[in-house]
């Protein structure tokens, strides 16, 4: 319900800025043991209590196979706020969170753990006056997905509780490993749940700097009109990293750089930079429009050609020696998954015809950071070069979404003298020095929206579909050999392959 | 917002006396300076933030505010006073800078300090005008004791997009509120009071309550409003919160008695009666302590505990009591500017509140019922 409804029913919540409360309800976190738990969910709801914005009647119920008590789950929830909290534990706040939470020992296969799920939840329901309301978050390995969904409906949690209530499934990525596994999982969930149930997060959505594409874009008058082919001359989006697998190498295995980023986050972004204005934020409108952009992205006929794939090999990274992906815990010694992924797209429609945009990911390059960079077309007369001036750099607009959030615009001053020498100069905003506090994390803007069942920010199964039915050519095509896995240094800013992809069109990867 | 001012570094030596006519020069001199030294820096200005004060203890005041406010309101700031013990308008001027976590140095902002002899109103309000940052808005703070009835505040507020009052802690929180509804119809300004300001998280609080559909159905079987504060007398901040609830329920006066240490009212809204209750604990310091709001089902309270500063927030359902506890809002003069600032309140719901407070004190002159909804 938008803020406007809400006053409507609610008289006092006419000029409140605070966000809607949701309806009282319970978090059941499947995998409630876990990293993910730990150090992002249970931090969010946290963050969310502490700053008012959890309904009264919450509760929130972990859902793993240790063999927990309740009392064993909140020494575990507090040590992990006290870590990994963006707040800091406050003895009371978390007395009175520490009673909302509960927990379910069970394994995800378990009927008999299912049923005492649901007499938990209906005792809680009539403990916190929750009127039925369930959120379930999968925070488990993807695998057990369809089994959870499954045994949900067979103990009939998946149409909210007895009282008229609503349930949620919300899924991590990645929705499945190519296009027929994500089809098998959506039929599989879709048994269950309905597709307004299923809330599919991409944590880079909750990001504020993603959100600010949009502000950035459809807020402001003067950028939209030069916001096509006319004007714009490529679009790169590029996301560094510096660390590696970070023991997760048996997963990054299953996974690579195309499934674990691509598909996802670059993807995403990608969509709401291209995307056409919306008139509203009502119902599916910004999912809608982005479903149009991926289905409006040219297949990738020449996998040689216009996909980059590359591992690591040893290197150094901010001084430090580091091994190669293959030396990595986890890791084959003869891998062939990729770390670094570039692909050359082309947008089909009015907008964007003839406009490339580079996308990139890479572990172990040199800097950490993930930007938009927007090359604008050169004036189209070198004025200044008739006079000795030979600066041609074009404008650059870049979205820095991490780290040092802001946006910055590259242009042409002259340089000051007696000539008329033009010089490139940049214009910063950053979002550190203008607005001075930190933004709450992704996950407490997902979760709530999740909880006031705004889809907005998350991933509509039509966007997941059309991006797996984009990828899974170049996955399949790679796995046949084509586009031969290159390495590069750790440290370096990926292979010589990948800066070919841009320069055959005369054109260079923007310095991150 | 906390006040974390210990990545401050002046750079000036306190306040530099200077030349009304030459603070711009003075100013460059400063930056240029600044901006020859190896560390980065940047000056941001996005607001003009007035000061008027008349007494030693509301410079203070604003000292403390433009401590922290600049850090998220990067501003050009300007004290504008008054003082018996000077002959003619003299200026001083201080610039201050931010230190990001990496150390270096990131935002800058300015501070100008202006003081003249009380009856030179005008000369003083023309140097403010001339310091104004153009294009950007202006918000101006009447400190303390100067009020909007100021000889000062009529020369400057033409200029200003927002006036900022505090009528928190007023020995006759009605003629403050009086002197607000006379400065709005005079002037085209939005009057915003900081009493009002700190109500938004219990606002907020006691909205939440009502967001769900059984809260909504609650709401429409309300029996009685009970708020407390601290003091001899409900201040300002009980006052403006009584007023809120009446204002935005569509609760119109059909008895009222005016204590020394209360108010009790009945209120009516055409089909139920409700009784108000805003009573003063005589205990120093909470200028609101306690509302609770009960309904034929339920009871909803929120409370402050002042020990630990969280609020405790109460839902009593016949079935099922609901208790949370939840931080409090900051309530330092710089916070909460910073918020006021970043979220612009609502001035229909203010100005309704405000009217149906005064209404409630037993103030005839106010037109409007005290429930309108406008």
């Amino acid at each position: 319900m938008t803020a406007t409804a809400a006053a409507a029913t609610n008289p006092l919540r006419e000029g409140l800025h605070l966000p809607r409360t949701p309806d009282a309800c319970a978090v059941v976190v499947f995998g409630a043991t876990g990293d993910l738990t730990a150090r992002k969910l249970m931090p969010a709801l946290y963050n969310l209590a502490r700053g008012r914005t959890m309904p009264g009647g919450f509760s929130i119920v972990g859902f793993a196979r240790r063999d927990w008590t309740d009392e064993q789950f909140r020494a575990a929830m507090k040590k992990a706020l006290t870590e990994f909290s963006r707040e800091p534990l406050e003895e009371e706040l978390w007395d009175s969170f520490a009673r909302r939470l509960h927990y379910v020992s069970s394994n995800f296969d378990d009927v008999e753990g299912y049923r005492r799920l649901g007499d938990r939840l209906d005792k809680q329901d009539e403990a916190h006056g929750a009127a039925g309301n369930r959120l379930f978050y999968l925070a488990t390995p993807p695998t057990a997905y369809a089994d959870i969904a499954q045994r949900l409906g067979e103990a009939g949690l998946s149409r909210g509780g007895d009282n008229g209530g609503w349930a949620r499934l919300v899924v991590e990525k990645p929705f499945g490993r190519d296009l027929a596994s994500a089809r098998e999982l959506d039929h599989r969930l879709g048994l269950v749940f309905r597709e307004r149930q299923i809330f599919r997060i991409d944590h880079y959505l909750g990001k504020e700097t993603v959100q600010n594409i949009m502000v950035f874009r459809f807020g402001n008058g003067i950028f939209e009109p030069i916001w096509n082919r006319r004007y714009v001359d490529n679009v790169q989006v590029s996301v560094g990293e510096t660390v590696g697998v970070e023991g997760r190498g048996a997963y990054y295995e299953e996974a690579g750089a195309l499934r674990d980023m691509v598909q996802n986050h670059l993807l995403q972004v990608l969509a709401l930079v291209a995307m056409e204005p919306i008139a509203s934020f009502g119902g599916d409108a910004v999912r809608s429009e982005k479903a149009k952009v991926f289905h409006a992205i040219k297949p990738i006929e020449d996998i040689d050609r216009d996909t980059v794939r590359a591992q690591y090999g040893p290197g150094a990274i901010l001084g430090q020696n580091v091994p190669g992906y293959r030396e990595e815990a986890g890791v084959a010694p003869g891998s062939t998954t990729e770390t670094y992924a570039a692909l050359r797209l082309e947008i089909e429609n009015w907008r964007w015809s003839g406009v490339p945009f580079y996308l990139r990911v890479g572990k172990r390059l040199p800097k950490r950071a993930t930007e938009v960079a927007i090359t604008f077309k050169t004036a189209p007369l070198q004025l200044f070069r008739q006079i000795g001036s030979d600066n041609t750099t074009p404008n650059l607009l870049v979205l820095r979404i991490q780290p040092d959030e802001g946006i910055s615009l590259r242009f042409g001053a002259k340089v000051p003298g007696t000539r008329s020498d033009v010089r490139p100069v940049n214009m910063d905003f950053r979002y550190g020095t203008s607005f001075g506090v930190d933004a709450p994390e992704a996950y407490e803007r997902l979760l709530l929206d999740a909880m006031l069942g705004d889809a907005t920010l998350f991933t509509r199964w039509d966007g997941v579909e059309a991006a797996w039915e984009l990828l899974g050519p170049v996955l399949a095509a790679w796995q046949q050999g084509a586009s031969p896995l290159q390495t590069y240094d750790a440290g370096s800013w990926g292979p010589e392959r990948a800066i070919e992809l841009t320069e055959r069109d005369g054109r260079e990867w923007h310095r991150m | 917002m906390a006040s974390d001012v210990t990545g401050i570094e002046r750079l000036t030596d306190g306040r530099v006396p200077v030349e009304p006519g030459a603070i711009e020069d003075e100013f460059a001199r400063i930056w240029q300076d600044t901006s020859g030294s190896d560390e980065s820096s940047i000056r941001l200005r996005v607001l003009n933030f007035v000061g008027v004060g008349l007494t030693p203890a509301a410079l203070d005041r604003y000292e403390r505010v433009m401590e922290a406010l600049p850090e998220r309101h990067p501003c050009r700031g300007i004290m504008a006073m008054t003082s018996p013990g000077e002959t003619a308008v003299t200026a001083a001027i201080s610039a201050h800078c931010w230190r990001s976590g990496s150390g270096s140095r990131h935002v800058c902002s300015e501070e100008v300090l202006l003081v003249a002899p009380p009856g030179q109103e005008r000369a003083l309000a023309s140097a403010v005008l001339a310091l104004l940052v153009p294009e950007l808005p202006v918000a101006m703070w009447l400190v303390g004791d100067a009020g909007l009835d100021h000889p000062i505040v009529a020369e400057l507020i033409g200029a200003a997009e927002r006036a900022f009052i505090d009528s928190a802690g007023a020995a006759d929180p009605r003629a403050v509120m009086r002197s607000v509804l006379r400065a709005q119809q005079a002037h085209d300004v939005q009057i915003c009071d900081l009493a009002w300001c700190r109500l938004g998280s219990w606002r907020g609080l006691v909205a939440q309550f009502f967001d769900g559909a059984d809260g909504a159905r609650e709401l429409a079987r309300l029996r009685s409003i009970d708020i407390v504060c601290g003091g001899q007398r409900p201040g300002s901040e009980a006052l403006l919160m009584a007023g809120w609830l009446v204002s935005r329920l569509g609760l119109s006066l059909a008895d009222v008695s005016v204590t020394a240490g209360g108010i009790a009212a009945t209120l009516y809204d055409g089909t139920r009666g409700v009784s108000l209750s805003v009573s003063a604990s005589g205990e120093e310091g909470l200028p609101l302590s306690q509302v609770r709001l009960r309904t034929e089902g339920a009871s909803f309270l929120v409370e402050l505990h002042e020990a630990s500063g969280h609020m405790h927030v109460r839902e009593e359902w016949p079935d099922a009591p609901v208790r949370r506890t939840v931080a409090q809002q900051p309530c330092d003069d710089a916070s909460v500017f910073t918020e006021a600032l970043d979220d612009p309140d609502d001035p229909k719901i203010f100005l309704a509140s405000l009217r149906s407070a005064l209404r409630l004190l037993g103030d005839e002159g106010v037109t409007g019922s005290p429930g309108s909804r406008s």
